[in-house]
């Protein structure tokens, strides 16, 4: 982050709006002075990079409420809005970026109401446009320089120490952490931690997977499957060379003239046998065919009895009267005529006797349907008759033909017992081997039946395991994911593990070396700066040969605090610079907002911090007093002065003291009379001939 | 040792990573820096197995 510029509109002891003040970035000219007395809005300046920034102010920055300027207020109209704000611009990894915070107050009767604050961004494009960014303002800013972190690069000088003082240590340590990328590493790890574990209930959830197991078992049924269907084949085989085998034995017991007769009659006989039996199986379809279509009507009798006995109660009960409707009778009473050529008028005594059929008669539509339906339960009964002489005559053929092929089997029988018992050896042999083949078909046939039932149960059995297969093969997958994820995260943590205990080694102790050097380049003390584990500055001495903490004085805590910021800055750069990733702030380019920066430090000191501040920041911004900048830093920081601007503060105390100070030949008023009953703060650019 | 060794020898361990791995943890730790300021931090473990999730199918 490189500051470019900061402009205020009534921002405490500002005025109206300021100037635009422009920011040193150089490479060696990055030091912007800004000159100041006592209560001329230094620390105010301090603060509006704060406010802006992350609404917040330095310790030492009193009456937080009274942010808008006094004669701004004072010069409103009762329940008129007042303005303030404050807005800067900073580049960032080649981007520029201006963000104002603007808050609205009231002047009511008596007070003044400061309202909520509104934060806005704008975002530079290479085309010269400026952009409101989508990602929230605060966020961006986070990211690019974390506000934990913000009390090393805005600081007041006079109470920098505090860095060090113990009840702050923990603060501290916690912003360094930040910084080095230490708490990044530290969450990640604890977050990885957590996620893994819900991986870890994912993987519970899914079960025990049973994929194996099952396979095993599809492996055996289809191996059974796959051993009955090969028998199939065989039988099959086995069936037709039996069957060509008993063809040929036939035909060679025909051949023999004396069993020539028999045969043929045989033949005869077995073919009427087929033909028995095709018509038999025909008599068989055609009983089924027979049930299934009209079977229901026999299990109607019940129903339609009932239904008689419902019609023939409507009709005793006279509801249901054949033969003369209402309808039929209205006519007559509308015509005012009975059939018989009476005259029916209202009163009469044929009147009232056609009348009295209205109430006896029933609808024609109801009677209609009545008629109808008798019409079709009568069918259904008729129906039912049809049926049973249907059933009995297919059951009598079926008989008939039952006997008729158990009379040719014996037929058959007594053939085939008579070729067996021939005098002719070989004709009683060709029956007998007949008879072993007849047999051997009818065994191989059963078997193929059997065989063929099993496969098909098996075949069912299949494709049920498969089934299962692939549901548990689906949670395997699913289980093999969760592993692995589970896996990966347990790598991650470890690995992120032990970079933080090499970033603890390497960081921690490079730090804690180049806090050192810079101390004792300042500090004319024999004292050590230490980073403990926790990452805790503290400063002791060694002279015993053992290590003790010191009691520093108020001037060693602020040496030891700009040292540690210019160290953490120098490191954090240096290794940012190689590598990017595991640094917090995404730059090497820090700037260094500094109020009061040489407060109660001796000559030397100041001699040192004004000469290695500069170096070590990329950009520094120095709040000074006449008092603290002559002399010594003065002489130091000239050199890396880039911008350089002089607060004019303007007193309302009647005869008050003017003052000046004089910059590169001129005179530049820090003190003057303000023209009316206000005090306020002008800004004014310096013009240095460098 | 130099500097530079001492930079690489701290990112090893995430350098020699697998490519998912090394995924993860890169976007873990943009996720925990961009929360850095975040009290609460509701939602970020749900983030965090997303990313896992992703980087692992």
């Amino acid at each position: 982050m490189k500051l470019t510029s900061i402009k205020l509109c009534n921002f405490r002891s500002f005025y109206g709006t300021t100037p635009e003040m422009l920011l040193a970035g150089g490479d060696v000219q990055n030091t912007t002075i800004i000159h100041g007395n006592n209560g001329s809005g230094k620390t105010s300046l301090l603060n509006a990079f704060t406010w802006v920034l992350y609404e917040k102010f330095s310790a030492a920055f009193a009456s937080i409420e009274q942010l808008v300027n006094k004669r701004a207020i004072a010069e409103a109209q009762k329940g008129q809005a007042v303005e303030c704000w404050v807005e800067i611009g900073w580049e960032h990894e080649g981007k520029r970026y201006r963000v104002k915070r603007a808050c609205r107050g009231y002047k009511n009767e008596g007070d003044f109401d400061a309202g909520k604050t509104q934060l806005t961004m704008w975002v530079g494009a290479d085309d010269g446009k400026w952009n409101i960014p989508t990602q929230q303002p605060d966020d961006i800013i986070n990211q690019i320089l974390p506000a934990t972190l913000h009390q090393y690069f805005f600081f007041d000088g006079e109470r920098i120490e505090e860095i060090v003082r113990s009840d702050k240590k923990a603060e501290i340590a916690e912003a360094t952490k930040i910084f080095l990328g230490v708490e990044v590493i530290n969450r990640s790890i604890r977050h990885l931690g957590d996620a893994k574990k819900a991986l870890e209930n994912e993987l519970k959830a899914i079960g025990d997977s049973e994929t194996k197991q099952l396979l095993r078992q599809q492996e055996k049924i289809e191996r059974e499957r796959e051993r009955i269907t090969k028998r199939q084949t065989e039988i099959k085989e086995e069936l037709e060379y039996q069957q060509t085998f008993k063809k040929e034995t036939s035909n060679r017991l025909r051949e023999l003239s004396a069993a020539k007769e028999l045969q043929e009659r045989w033949q005869d006989l077995e073919s009427q046998k087929t033909a028995n039996q095709e018509e038999y199986k025909k008599t068989k379809e055609a009983l089924k065919k027979v049930i299934s279509a009209r079977g229901y009507t026999v299990l109607l009798s019940e129903t339609t009895s009932q239904f008689r006995g419902i019609i023939n109660d409507l009709k005793q009960r006279g509801e249901l009267t054949s033969g003369i409707s209402r309808e039929f009778i209205s006519d007559l009473l509308n015509s005012q005529r009975c059939i018989c050529g009476a005259e029916l008028h209202e009163g009469n005594h044929s009147h009232t006797h056609v009348s009295t059929w209205l109430n006896k008669a029933g609808s024609s539509a109801v009677e209609e349907t009545a008629i109808r339906m008798i019409a079709q339960v009568d069918e259904i009964d008729k129906q039912a008759i049809g049926f049973w002489e249907e059933v009995d005559r297919e059951q009598t053929r079926i008989n008939q033909l039952r006997q008729s092929i158990s009379q040719i089997e014996g037929d058959l029988d007594n053939i085939q017992e008579r070729l067996r018992k021939d005098a002719n050896e070989e004709i009683s042999s060709l029956q007998k081997r007949l008879d072993e083949i007849e047999s051997k078909i009818d065994e191989l046939n059963r078997e193929q039946g059997a065989n063929q039932q099993q496969i098909a149960q098996l075949t069912t059995e299949i494709e049920g395991l498969n089934k299962q297969i692939a549901k548990q093969k689906l949670n395997e997958d699913k289980q093999t994911l969760a592993q692995r994820r589970i896996y990966a995260t347990q790598d991650a943590i470890e690995r992120l593990t032990e970079v933080r205990n090499r970033q603890e080694q390497q960081f921690r102790l490079q730090l804690e070396k180049r806090v050192q050097e810079i101390f004792m380049e300042i500090s004319v003390t024999p004292y050590i700066p230490k980073i403990s584990e926790k990452y805790e500055l503290t400063l002791v001495e060694n002279t015993t040969g053992i290590e003790a903490p010191v009691a520093a004085s108020t001037g060693e805590n602020q040496i030891l605090s700009l040292s540690f910021i210019a160290s953490i800055i120098d490191k954090v750069r240096e290794w940012s610079e190689k590598r990017k990733m595991m640094m917090i702030p995404d730059s090497s380019t820090f700037p260094i907002v500094m109020d009061s920066p040489f407060g109660s430090l001796d000559e030397n000191s100041r001699r040192h911090i004004a000469k290695t501040i500069p170096q070590l920041a990329n950009q520094l911004i120095v709040l000074v007093t006449k008092t603290q900048w002559r002399g010594e830093v003065e002489a130091e920081m000239t050199e890396r002065i880039g911008k350089e601007y002089v607060l004019t503060y303007y007193s309302s105390k009647p005869d008050c003291e003017q003052d000046y100070i004089e910059l590169g030949g001129e005179r530049y008023p820090l003190v003057k009379q303000s023209p009316n009953e206000y005090e306020y703060t002008e800004i004014i650019a310096v013009e240095r001939n460098i | 040792m130099s500097q530079d060794a001492n930079i690489d020898d701290v990112q090893e361990p995430i350098n020699s990573a697998p490519a998912e791995v090394r995924r993860i943890i890169e976007r873990v730790w943009k996720l925990e820096k961009g929360r850095l300021d975040k009290k609460i931090n509701s939602h970020i473990n749900d983030n965090i197995l997303d990313i896992i999730k992703e980087e692992v199918r």
